[in-house]
């Protein structure tokens, strides 16, 4: 799989910081790509980064291999974490004019935004200015706005605050929906729900650095120290004789009546079947399931450490 | 360029299509009317009932002379002072009353006005001038001279000079300094409204696309300099229109409602005296004063008028396009309007500066201040169209739009620098230091 974007050694220093600190980032073609760290970590600098509104003082950006280029930025839309449109002007006229700028001819314009009002169920919209909208049907506006011209890369700057469960419910299945047009989607948050949900990869970045890279899968396997929990019925005493120079059982549930759980630590050398195929053996098997930590909690140890 | 002319067409489209645009340019040529003849109309409404003085003369040698008109009535009385005022005191018609000295000829002061309610300067003047008349002739009479009022008639002259512009191609044609400095100085106030008025708008519409967050999703598309000139030509546009929609107006009024509105021999004379006909032969057949005539002809002269329109517009757009791109990189580098208070003084001065030295070209349109202020860019577009009625050689207007257009490129250079800095900037309020700064960025 290529990588669409390739950040090399970023350096951006701002007069009394430095927001990113050679921080280097790989963003495979297809993936959706998630950018986390707290508040003021440099997320939003990268971004701008990304997208050339910010030119770095050190590395490179590479666009599909090669350096990005001002023409680049066309394959690209660019939700901002502040959402900003023109207050006065009317909602139809303002989607024609931004879309235009990013390219498209007026007609087609006018036919992608008919269809797009059209799924999102907001035609009547369309006069209305936009100081009459509310914060929510704004960020629709928005959103509609940065994916009508069909960039390659999509990149949103947190793009879940601000809406409601349904509005953000319905903003996901279309990052996936986007995602599986064949296009690469970043986005920065701090809803790590969402990460788990939607993420395939994510960056951590913490003061300035980039403290973990990865797919979501394999960071969470990482980080778990590979603990396996089981749920069985049967003889416990067996169980643990078994299991005796496996694997270290560190917790044991005994329920004679019903079902037992055990929570094991698998070496890392060892083969997690034949595990699975002892337990089996000795007990009536009901669940065996790794215990992985929630990107939340990976994301709360990994900036504690830092 | 796509881009550019996309967010032209946005900024135009915004303001030209606002209803306050289309009432303002409707309604300014109206209001400058009603400001240019308010003071003769206040004259007419205001102090138009007759005020009664009674006069209490102990000379007895004014009395007679003084002449009632629509301002003032006078009465005679035969009492003292103290029983006329006392006696005047319920009168409510009595505006007051007025008491000369026996010995007015020899002490002009001693002459006195009573009045129970505050009196106005336009009646004291008058009434001075009538009783100084009085002591003049009475002063003279005491010369003994035969036939002094003969020979003072004889005396009074009233000059008109009539000036003639000997460097244009049409041979002398009539040029009256009063007019032009006129006309100039109405020009000049209307470039000081447009930079002021447009500039001001450019900086507001950046503070509010930063305010409104827009920017960031602009920037991510056009190049922060596409964007600023964009604002910048957009608004200048819109300033053309309306100039432009004035000049028109101003046109078809010369040329059409004014000739309809004034009887036809007067067009003739009009139309002679701009052949270059002698002023004072035909102001007297048209019982006009020779200054009325001339001013009309040049007011009437739609070449010269189509001419200046043309100046006009040029120093407008030059000027604008300078002072736009100040004002614009002020409006970048700040979060809100007053946090630019400080700012926009440094860029406001030489506009007034300007506007000062407007004035003076009414006492002569060539003096070295005029002449140098209508060089320097930033004061230029102001003085040099205030100048232009009056007759400008073509060399000084080519130079001074030479420098003022060369002075916006440099401008536009140094305020895209701090533009694109600037719009990114939340927070602490910036110094003309960190502009400085940021232009060597």
């Amino acid at each position: 799989m290529s990588n669409i974007i390739t950040a090399e050694h970023i350096t951006k220093r701002f007069s009394a910081h430095t927001a990113l600190d050679d921080v280097s980032v790989e963003i495979p073609r297809g993936s959706v790509y998630g950018l986390l760290g707290p508040n003021g970590a440099g997320k939003t600098t990268l971004i701008r980064t990304i997208n050339r509104i910010t030119l770095p003082d050190e590395g490179r950006i590479l666009f599909d291999g090669r350096p990005i280029e001002q023409q680049d930025i066309f394959r690209i839309g660019y939700l901002p974490e502040e959402r900003g449109l023109y207050r006065k002007m009317k909602v139809g006229e303002q989607a024609l004019f931004l879309a235009q700028l990013k390219g498209l001819k007026h007609h087609e314009a006018l036919l992608r935004l008919r269809e797009w009002f059209t799924r999102f169920g907001i035609e009547e919209w369309w006069n209305k200015k936009v100081e009459d909208l509310s914060k929510g049907m704004a960020q629709k506006i928005q959103f509609i706005v940065t994916v009508l011209h069909k960039p390659e890369l999509l990149i949103f700057d947190e793009p879940f605050s601000g809406f409601d469960p349904i509005n953000a419910n319905l903003l996901k299945e279309e990052i996936l929906r986007l995602r599986d047009e064949g296009a690469t989607v970043i986005f920065s948050t701090h809803n790590m729900s969402s990460v788990e949900e939607v993420c395939d990869h994510i960056t951590l970045i913490n003061k300035s650095h980039n403290i973990l890279s990865g797919k979501v899968d394999d960071i969470r396997r990482e980080h778990g120290g590979n603990i396996f929990s089981a749920q069985y019925k049967g003889d416990a005493k067996a169980l643990i004789e078994r299991l005796q120079g496996v694997c270290k059982v560190l917790a044991h549930d005994k329920n004679p009546l019903g079902y037992s759980s055990i929570k094991l630590h698998i070496e890392r050398n060892e083969d997690v079947r034949s595990v699975v195929a002892m337990v089996n053996e000795a007990v009536e098997l009901r669940q065996f399931t790794e215990e992985v930590p929630s990107m939340n909690d990976i994301f709360i140890r990994a900036c504690q450490q830092g | 360029m796509r881009n550019i002319s996309l967010i032209i067409g946005r900024e135009y489209r915004e303001r030209v299509y606002k209803k306050s645009f289309i009432f303002t340019t409707i309604l300014m040529p109206l209001f400058m009317i009603l400001i240019g003849a308010a003071p003769t109309l206040i004259m007419e409404f205001a102090d138009s009932e007759t005020r009664k003085i009674t006069v209490v003369d102990e000379s007895g040698i004014v009395a007679p002379c003084l002449e009632s008109d629509e301002e003032v009535e006078f009465v005679f009385s035969d009492k003292n002072i103290a029983e006329t005022l006392i006696a005047t005191a319920d009168d409510e018609d009595n505006f007051g009353v007025l008491h000369i000295g026996k010995a007015i000829v020899e002490n002009p002061s001693d002459a006195r006005l009573y009045t129970n309610s505050s009196s106005s300067m336009m009646l004291e003047e008058s009434v001075a001038d009538q009783i100084e008349k009085v002591i003049e002739s009475e002063r003279l009479k005491a010369y003994n001279i035969e036939n002094i009022e003969e020979i003072l008639d004889k005396v009074k002259a009233s000059v008109h000079l009539a000036t003639f512009r000997t460097d244009k191609d049409k041979e002398s044609a009539a040029s009256s300094a009063i007019a032009s400095s006129l006309v100039g100085m109405v020009l000049g106030f209307l470039l000081y409204f447009i930079l002021a008025i447009y500039g001001g708008m450019v900086m507001q519409s950046v503070i509010e696309e930063k305010s409104s967050r827009i920017l960031e999703v602009m920037v991510s598309t056009v190049r922060p300099f596409e964007m600023l000139m964009g604002k910048i030509l957009g608004i200048a546009l819109v300033a053309a229109t309306q100039i432009l929609v004035w000049g028109v107006l101003l046109v078809v009024f010369s040329a059409v409602i004014m000739p309809a509105l004034m009887p036809e021999n007067l067009i003739e004379s009009v139309q002679q005296v701009q052949a270059g006909a002698d002023v004072s032969a035909l102001a007297m057949q048209q019982d006009l004063a020779p200054e009325m005539l001339t001013a009309l002809a040049s007011v009437l002269d739609t070449g010269q008028i189509a001419m200046v329109v043309a100046m006009v517009l040029l120093f407008t757009v030059g000027g604008f396009l300078l002072y736009a791109s100040l004002y614009a990189a002020i409006g970048a580098s700040v979060n809100q309007a007053q946090d630019a208070q400080q700012l926009t003084t440094v860029v406001t001065l030489p506009i007034i500066v300007a506007f000062i030295v407007t004035m003076m070209i009414m006492k002569d349109p060539n003096s070295p201040i005029v002449f140098w202020c209508s060089l320097i860019p930033f004061t230029s577009p102001i003085v040099m169209v205030a100048r232009i009625p009056s007759g400008i050689p073509a060399w000084e207007i080519a130079t001074s739009l030479v420098l003022l257009y060369a002075t916006f490129v440099v401008c536009v250079w140094g305020a895209a620098k701090i533009y694109k800095i600037g719009i990114f900037m939340h927070g602490a309020k910036p110094k003309l230091k960190d502009l400085w700064r940021w232009l060597r960025y």
